[in-house]
C-alpha cells in the first residue's frame, strides 16, 4: 500500500506511524522519569537534577511498608484467581463446542460493564447493611452483621479478585483453545485416563496462557487506586493510591513520578519473570 | 475431550459456579434495587413494590445526564480517531520494514500493557509540560492511546489473513492504490472495524483510571458517579448501573456473533 | 511362536494397565521371531470381527450390516471412495464411534463396552497428531508411560522401536523438526512401541508426495511382516491397496462390495463397481445364453464372448462383461473379437492406450492398452482386437446392479 512516488510522502508516511507512538507513548512515559529526579521548589517543579525522591521511598515512614503489602495483596489476589480462572477455563473447554460459546461469553460480559460501577455494586452487597449481610441475617445464620467485609483489606482482596477475574480467564481459555482437537484422541487411543491427558498434555500446552493470565492480574491490580480507596476505608492504602495522591491534593509531582518509576519498574520486572518462565516451557 | 463427566467435571463446575455467582451476583442485586428500593422503616429493612421511580428520576438528574453525554462523546470522538489511526498503524505494519514496525508496534501496545495508572500519569504530566490545559480534549487523547492497540490489533489480524492475493488482482485489473484500499481492502476488512470499534467504544465508555488523572473541570461519567458514591447514595445510580448493564451485554452479543460469524465464514 | 494362551494373556494385560512392568509376557525380548504370514486358509478364529455392524449418524445410515474379519498378522485394506464409510468402521474398531447394530469381537470377547484406552489397538492418525511440545522420545514412550512402565524399560523400548523405524538419531528432536516421512514413521513408533494386538491406519500416506508414498509403502509392508502385527489400513487408492494388502475390503455407500486378496478383487471382481473402481475396465451388457463347465456364453449387441463366472450364474441371466485394457490385443487371435476404428491413441510413458470404436456401435469405447513402445497404428485405421475367455469376468447383475456398455473412466 505504499508505492509513493517521491520522497517527501514516503517521509510523511514513516514520520505519522512513527511519530505518532513516539510523541504520545514514548515521549509521556521519559517525561515523568525525567520529573521523578527533579525538585519540588515551594510548589514549583524546577529542573534541578537530584535523588531525594528516591530516597523519600526507602526512608520516609511506612512507604516501604506499604509497598511491600501491596505487593503481596497483588500476589495474593493473583494466585487466588489464577486457580479460579484456570478451573473455570478448563471447565469452559471440556463442554460441548457450542456451549462453550456462550459460557466464555458470560465470563467474558463483565469486561464490558463499567469498572465505578462494578465497585460500586460489589460495595453494595458487602457493607454492613449491604444484601450479603442482610440475607444473612434474614435467613438466621448470623446474628449480627459482619464488619469486617467492608472497609478492610479483606474487601480489597475480593473486590479485585471479582473484578479482574475475566481478565485472567480469556487468555487461559485461549491457550486451552489452541491445542489441536485430535491430541485427546490420540492420547486416550494410547491408552491415557483423563489424568493422564490433563498433566501431559492440557497442563502444558495451557501454561502460556496461564502465565500470561498471572502477568495481567499482578500488574492491573497492582496499579489500581480506585478500589482501595471505595472498599478499604481507612485500611485502603496501596502504593497505587500513594502515587495518586501525590497528584492530588499533596501535589507533589516528582515524589509521585519516582513512585511511579517504581511502581512501572514493578510490572516490567513482573513481566520479564513471566517472560522466562515462558521461554523455558516453549518448545516450538 | 473425553465425555465422561467424571468428579472432574463435578468438582470444576462447582468452582465455576462460584466464580459465577461471585461475578454476577452484585450486577444482579443492583438491578434487582432498581426496580426494588430497599427502604428502611423504623429500622427495620424491607423491599418496597415495584416501581420504576429510580429510572425516571436518573431522566430528570441533569448532573448524571450531561456526564453521561461526555462519556459518549469522548467515547464517540476517541473511537473515530482510534479506528483510523489503528489502520493507518496496521497497513504501515505490514509494508514497513520489520524492524521499524516492531518498534512502532511495542509503542502502541505499551499503553495497554501498563497499568492504566502510569498511562494516566505518564500523559498528565507530558500535557503539563507542553502547558496544555485538562479538558475534554486531554480525555480523548487519553482514551485515543488506550484504546488503538484493541482496534490495530483486530485489523491486523484479519489484514494478515486477507494476504495480498487480493490487492495483487486489483492492482493486475488496473486500479490505483487509492482504488484498491476503497474498494476492494476496506470492504474486507468491515467486521474488524466494526468489531474493534464496538469493542473500542466500550472500554472508553468504562475507563476509569486514566480520566481520573487527564479530566479537568469536565466529567465524564465514571468521574462523577466516583464523585457521588463518596458523598452519599442515590437511587438513581442503580438504575444507571441496569441501563450499563444491558448495554454491555447487547455490546458483547454483536460482538461476539461477529465473530463467530467471520470465523465461520471461509475466507 | 508364542500359544494362543500367551496371547490372550497379554491382551488381558494391554487392556487393563497393570502395575510398572509386572507382566514379563508385555515385554517382548528382542529377536523373537515374527510370525509367518497367515495365509488365509487357518481362519479358525478371527483375531477381530466386525459382526453384521450398522451405524447411524441421525436418520444417515452410515453403515449398512458391515461383516468383515481380521486374521492374526495379516495386512488388510479398507478400500473405498469418500464417504464410503471405510473411516467410520475404523473408528468403530478403535472405540471412538459407538455401534447401532451388530457386534464387535475380538478374540471372542465383544468390546461393546471397552472404552477407547482400554482396547488393545492403536491408531495412526491421517495427520499422525504427534504432541508437539514433546520431543520425539517422548512422544514414542507415551503409551508406555501412562501404563506406569518404568523408566529403563520405558527407555529401551522406545531405542528398539525407533531403531525399528530407522530413526535412531532423532531421540531428542522435536516434530516441527521433522519432514512428513519421519513424522509418518514417529506415529508408527508411537503405535507399535506398546505392542497392540491390531494397528489401525487411517489413509497415512494420503499428505505425502509420490516418490515418498512409494517408499513408504514398501517401508510399511516391510514392516508388517517383519512385526507380525495385524494392520488394518484404508485407503481410496485402489493402487496403493493391490500393492500392500494381503486382504482387500472394498465399500461402498457403507456396504461391503467384496472382500478378497488383491489378485481375487481385480481379476475376478463381482460388482461393476469393484470393476470400476480398481483399475480401468472395459464393460459391456449381455445375457447369459450358455453355461459350459467354467465357461459362460454371453450374447451380446457386439456379438457372442465367452467368459469366467465369478459366481453362479443361470441361462437367461443378464451379466456384465468385464476385461481389463491390457488384457486386450490390437490383433486377431483371441477366442473374443471385435472389428473397429482406432479413435485415440495416447502415450503415456511406460504404456499406451488406444481407443476402438466397435463398427456395430460406433458410439461405444474399447480401451486397450499396451507397452508404450510399439503402437504402429493410426487414428481412422481399421483393427480387430481380441481377448481370451480367461481375462473375461463374468458379474451377475441384480435389480441393483445398473451395466453399460463400453468401458467406463475409473
Amino acid at each position: 500500500m505504499t508505492g509513493a512516488r517521491s520522497v517527501l510522502p514516503k517521509l510523511a508516511w514513516h514520520t505519522a506511524n512513527l511519530g505518532l507512538p513516539v510523541i504520545f507513548v514514548l515521549a509521556p512515559i521519559l517525561s515523568f522519569i525525567l520529573i521523578s529526579v527533579w525538585t519540588l521548589d515551594h510548589g514549583h517543579v524546577i529542573a534541578r537534577f537530584t535523588l531525594a525522591n528516591y530516597a523519600a521511598f526507602l526512608t520516609d515512614g511506612g512507604y516501604v511498608s506499604v509497598y511491600g503489602t501491596t505487593v503481596l495483596l497483588s500476589l495474593e489476589v493473583t494466585i487466588l484467581n489464577t486457580a479460579l480462572a484456570s478451573a473455570v477455563a478448563l471447565f469452559i473447554f471440556r463442554r460441548a463446542v457450542r456451549i462453550r460459546f456462550l459460557l466464555l461469553m458470560i465470563f467474558v460480559l463483565p469486561l464490558f460493564m463499567s469498572y465505578i460501577i462494578k465497585v460500586y455494586s460489589i460495595r453494595g452487597i458487602l457493607g454492613q447493611r449491604g444484601l450479603f449481610n442482610e440475607g444473612l441475617l434474614a435467613l438466621g445464620l448470623i446474628g449480627q452483621p459482619i464488619g469486617a467485609l467492608l472497609f478492610s483489606r479483606t474487601a480489597i482482596f475480593l473486590t479485585l479478585a471479582i473484578l479482574y477475574l475475566p481478565y485472567a480467564v480469556l487468555p487461559i481459555y485461549l491457550a486451552l483453545d489452541r491445542i489441536p482437537a485430535n491430541y485427546p484422541a490420540a492420547s486416550v487411543d494410547l491408552g491415557g485416563r483423563t489424568r493422564d491427558e490433563l498433566l501431559h498434555i492440557v497442563a502444558p500446552l495451557a501454561m502460556p496462557g496461564i502465565v500470561v493470565a498471572a502477568v495481567f492480574t499482578f500488574v492491573l491490580t497492582f496499579g489500581d487506586f480506585v478500589t482501595p480507596q471505595m472498599v478499604g476505608g481507612t485500611e485502603g492504602f496501596t502504593f497505587g493510591r500513594i502515587v495518586f495522591s501525590q497528584f492530588g491534593l499533596a501535589l507533589n509531582w516528582p515524589l509521585g513520578s519516582a513512585f511511579a518509576v517504581i511502581l512501572l519498574g514493578t510490572a516490567l520486572m513482573a513481566v520479564a519473570l513471566a517472560g522466562l518462565f515462558l521461554r523455558k516451557e516453549h518448545i516450538r | 475431550m473425553s465425555r465422561r463427566v467424571g468428579s472432574l467435571d463435578i468438582g470444576l463446575g462447582i468452582v465455576t459456579a462460584a466464580a459465577f455467582t461471585g461475578l454476577y451476583a452484585p450486577l444482579v442485586a443492583v438491578s434487582a434495587l432498581s426496580f426494588f428500593q430497599l427502604v428502611r422503616l423504623r429500622g427495620v429493612m424491607s423491599f418496597a413494590p415495584f416501581s420504576l421511580e429510580p429510572y425516571a428520576r436518573l431522566w430528570v438528574n441533569d448532573d448524571i445526564l450531561s456526564a453521561l453525554m461526555t462519556t459518549c462523546f469522548v467515547g464517540a470522538a476517541a473511537t473515530a480517531l482510534a479506528l483510523g489511526l489503528g489502520l493507518l498503524f496496521a497497513f504501515y505494519f505490514v509494508t514497513a520494514r520489520r524492524a521499524l514496525g516492531t518498534l512502532m508496534q511495542v509503542l502502541i501496545f505499551l499503553p495497554f500493557l501498563l497499568p492504566p495508572i502510569i498511562t494516566g500519569l505518564a500523559l498528565l504530566i507530558f500535557f503539563r509540560q507542553l502547558g496544555i490545559e485538562r479538558g475534554i480534549l486531554t480525555i480523548i487523547v487519553g482514551h485515543v492511546v488506550f484504546i488503538v492497540p484493541i482496534i490495530y490489533r483486530t485489523v491486523l489480524v484479519r489484514l494478515q489473513l486477507l494476504g495480498r492475493s487480493l490487492t495483487e488482482a486489483s492492482l493486475d485489473l488496473g486500479a490505483s492504490q487509492w482504488q484498491t484500499l476503497r474498494l476492494v481492502v476496506l470492504p474486507q476488512l468491515r467486521p474488524a472495524l466494526i468489531a474493534g470499534g464496538l469493542l473500542a467504544f466500550s472500554m472508553s465508555f468504562d475507563e476509569t483510571l486514566i480520566t481520573l488523572f487527564l479530566a479537568g473541570s469536565d466529567t465524564t461519567l465514571p468521574i462523577r458517579l466516583w464523585g457521588m458514591m463518596r458523598v452519599g447514595f442515590v437511587p438513581e445510580i442503580n438504575a444507571l448501573a441496569t441501563l450499563i448493564l444491558v448495554f454491555a451485554a447487547c455490546v458483547t452479543l454483536a460482538v461476539g456473533l461477529m465473530q463467530q460469524r467471520a470465523g465461520n465464514r471461509a475466507l | 511362536m508364542p500359544t494362543m494362551a500367551g496371547r490372550a494373556q497379554r491382551a488381558d494385560d494391554v487392556a487393563r494397565p497393570g502395575p510398572a512392568g509386572s507382566s514379563p509376557a508385555s515385554l517382548r525380548p528382542q529377536g523373537a521371531p515374527a510370525d509367518a504370514p497367515n495365509s488365509g486358509s487357518e481362519r479358525l478364529l478371527p483375531l477381530l470381527h466386525v459382526e453384521n455392524v450398522t451405524k447411524r449418524y441421525g436418520a444417515t445410515t452410515v453403515l449398512h450390516d458391515v461383516d468383515l474379519r481380521v486374521a492374526d498378522n495379516e495386512f488388510l485394506t479398507i478400500l473405498g471412495p469418500s464417504g464410503s464409510g471405510k473411516t467410520t468402521i475404523l473408528r468403530i474398531i478403535g472405540g471412538f464411534e459407538s455401534i447401532d447394530r451388530g457386534r464387535l469381537m475380538f478374540d471372542g470377547r465383544d468390546l461393546a463396552h471397552v472404552p477407547i484406552n482400554r482396547r488393545p489397538f492403536n491408531t495412526v492418525f491421517q495427520d499422525y497428531a504427534l504432541f508437539h511440545h514433546m520431543s520425539v522420545r517422548k512422544n514414542v514412550g507415551y503409551g508406555l508411560r501412562v501404563r506406569g512402565t518404568p523408566r529403563q524399560d520405558i527407555a529401551r523400548r522406545v531405542a528398539e522401536v525407533l531403531a525399528t523405524v530407522g530413526l535412531d538419531e532423532f531421540g531428542d528432536r522435536y516434530p516441527a523438526q521433522l519432514s512428513g516421512g519421519q513424522r509418518q514413521r514417529v506415529a508408527l513408533a508411537r503405535a507399535i512401541v506398546c505392542e497392540p494386538r491390531l494397528i489401525l491406519l487411517d489413509e497415512p500416506l494420503a499428505a505425502l508426495d509420490v516418490n515418498l508414498r512409494a517408499q513408504m509403502q514398501r517401508f510399511l509392508k516391510d514392516l508388517q511382516r517383519r512385526l507380525g502385527i495385524a494392520f488394518v489400513f484404508i485407503t481410496h487408492d485402489q493402487e496403493e491397496a493391490i500393492v500392500l494388502s494381503d486382504r482387500i475390503v472394498v465399500v461402498r455407500d457403507g456396504r461391503v462390495e467384496q472382500d478378497g486378496t488383491p489378485h481375487e478383487v481385480y481379476h475376478r471382481p463381482r460388482t461393476s463397481f469393484v470393476a470400476n473402481f480398481l483399475g480401468e475396465n472395459n464393460l459391456i451388457d449381455g445375457k447369459v445364453s450358455g453355461v459350459d463347465g467354467g465357461m459362460v456364453r454371453v450374447e451380446t449387441p457386439l456379438g457372442m464372448f465367452a467368459g469366467t463366472a465369478s459366481g453362479p450364474v443361470s441361462v437367461g441371466r443378464p451379466v456384465l462383461l468385464a476385461v481389463r485394457p491390457e488384457h486386450i490385443a490390437a490383433a486377431p487371435g483371441g477366442a473374443n473379437e471385435i472389428a473397429g476404428t482406432v479413435t485415440d491413441i495416447r502415450f503415456l510413458g511406460p504404456t499406451a492406450t488406444l481407443d476402438v470404436s466397435p463398427t456395430t456401435a460406433p458410439r461405444l469405447t474399447i480401451k486397450l492398452r499396451q507397452l508404450g513402445g510399439a503402437v504402429a497404428m493410426a487414428p481412422g485405421e481399421r483393427v480387430t482386437v481380441s481377448w481370451s475367455p480367461a481375462d473375461t469376468a463374468v458379474i451377475a447383475q441384480g435389480p441393483t446392479e445398473p451395466g453399460r456398455a463400453g468401458s467406463a473412466p475409473p
